[in-house]
């Protein structure tokens, strides 16, 4: 460890209990989108995403520190300001979800109920083809959240120097003192 | 604005053209580079094709009634033209589900030929 860095409790349990379940559903889900054969797991990975996404949005609310929406709620100020640290190539340090990271969240959550509601939808057979279409626009647009979101993880790594990855498994990060924003 | 809108119009009514059931025969024949046979259609789209499932396990050996999801038991529209106007209208939804269906029960894509032989089959069907 660097003399210089502090061990900070970042993620508590629930919320990484919630990120890789929420992530191993995704890819289950994702995995198994085109095959007949294995459209049993594919709703059931479904219905896991919906329930874990009810839960977090509770979290959002119930739970505390970083994990708590009011904590990272993005303003078009923030995002601008941070975007711009961003290209000055000096980014703002968050402890938690930087601004950036905080609209893709999201977008993540609000692309993953409007596929679990359209997957719904399409499995009980109403709402027709234009269901099966926003089904799939909204998956892709997981899809994309989750790129951004794993570019994100290894700039953010590199340049701020630490483990983002470890931080989501231990809860912990080491804090170097650099241009602190919140 | 009028112009542009009018134009908007014409280019959504010619990417909508609907398809008919011959359209995709003539289209995978062209593919296949040779004429399609109902007969051979048939025999694919009823026995196994090395996989677990053969299109009848779904569809039945008779498409011109309502088939049966054969993991989630949920109903299929009839797949025959004859007795459902909606289907082989759509190039996007035909090959989307060529791709999907013949991975389930061929491991594969099918071949134009394939899908130009299962195509001659199911218009064959009254």
């Amino acid at each position: 460890m660097n003399a210089d860095s502090t061990p900070v409790r970042v993620w508590d349990l629930p919320t990484r209990i919630f990120h890789w379940s929420l992530a191993t559903s995704f890819v289950i889900a994702f995995a198994t989108a085109e095959s007949e054969k294995l459209r049993d797991i594919h709703v059931l990975a479904g219905y896991a995403m919906a329930g874990l996404i009810a839960f977090r949005i509770l979290w959002g609310f119930v739970g505390g520190g970083h994990a708590r929406f009011a904590d990272f709620l993005p303003t078009p100020t923030t995002v601008i300001d941070y975007l711009k640290s961003l290209l000055g190539g000096k980014p703002q340090h968050y402890v938690g979800h930087n601004p950036a990271g905080a609209v893709a969240v999201f977008l993540l959550l609000g692309f993953g109920i409007t596929a679990a509601a359209s997957g719904y939808a399409t499995y009980n057979e109403f709402g027709g083809d234009f269901m099966e279409e926003v089904h799939e626009a909204a998956a892709n647009g997981m899809m994309a959240m989750v790129g951004i979101h794993l570019a994100g993880v290894v700039v953010s790594s590199w340049l701020h120097g630490e483990n983002l990855v470890k931080a989501m498994i231990t809860g912990r990060k080491h804090i170097r003192h650099e241009n602190p924003a919140g | 604005m009028r112009k542009l809108f009018i134009i908007a119009a014409l280019l959504a009514a010619a990417g909508a053209r609907a398809e008919t059931p011959r359209d995709f025969l003539t289209r995978f024949e062209k593919e296949a580079g040779s004429a399609a046979s109902a007969e051979r259609g048939a025999r694919f789209f009823n026995s196994k094709q090395g996989g677990e499932w053969s299109c009848a396990s779904c569809h039945t050996d008779k498409p011109t009634q309502a088939g049966r999801h054969a993991r989630t038991d949920k109903p299929i529209a009839a797949l025959a033209p004859v007795a459902n106007a909606e289907r082989f209208t759509d190039a996007a939804k035909v090959d989307k589900w060529f791709r999907r269906n013949c991975n389930d029960t061929v491991n594969r894509l099918c071949s134009a030929q394939e899908k130009a032989d299962v195509m001659a089959w199911l218009l064959t069907l009254k």
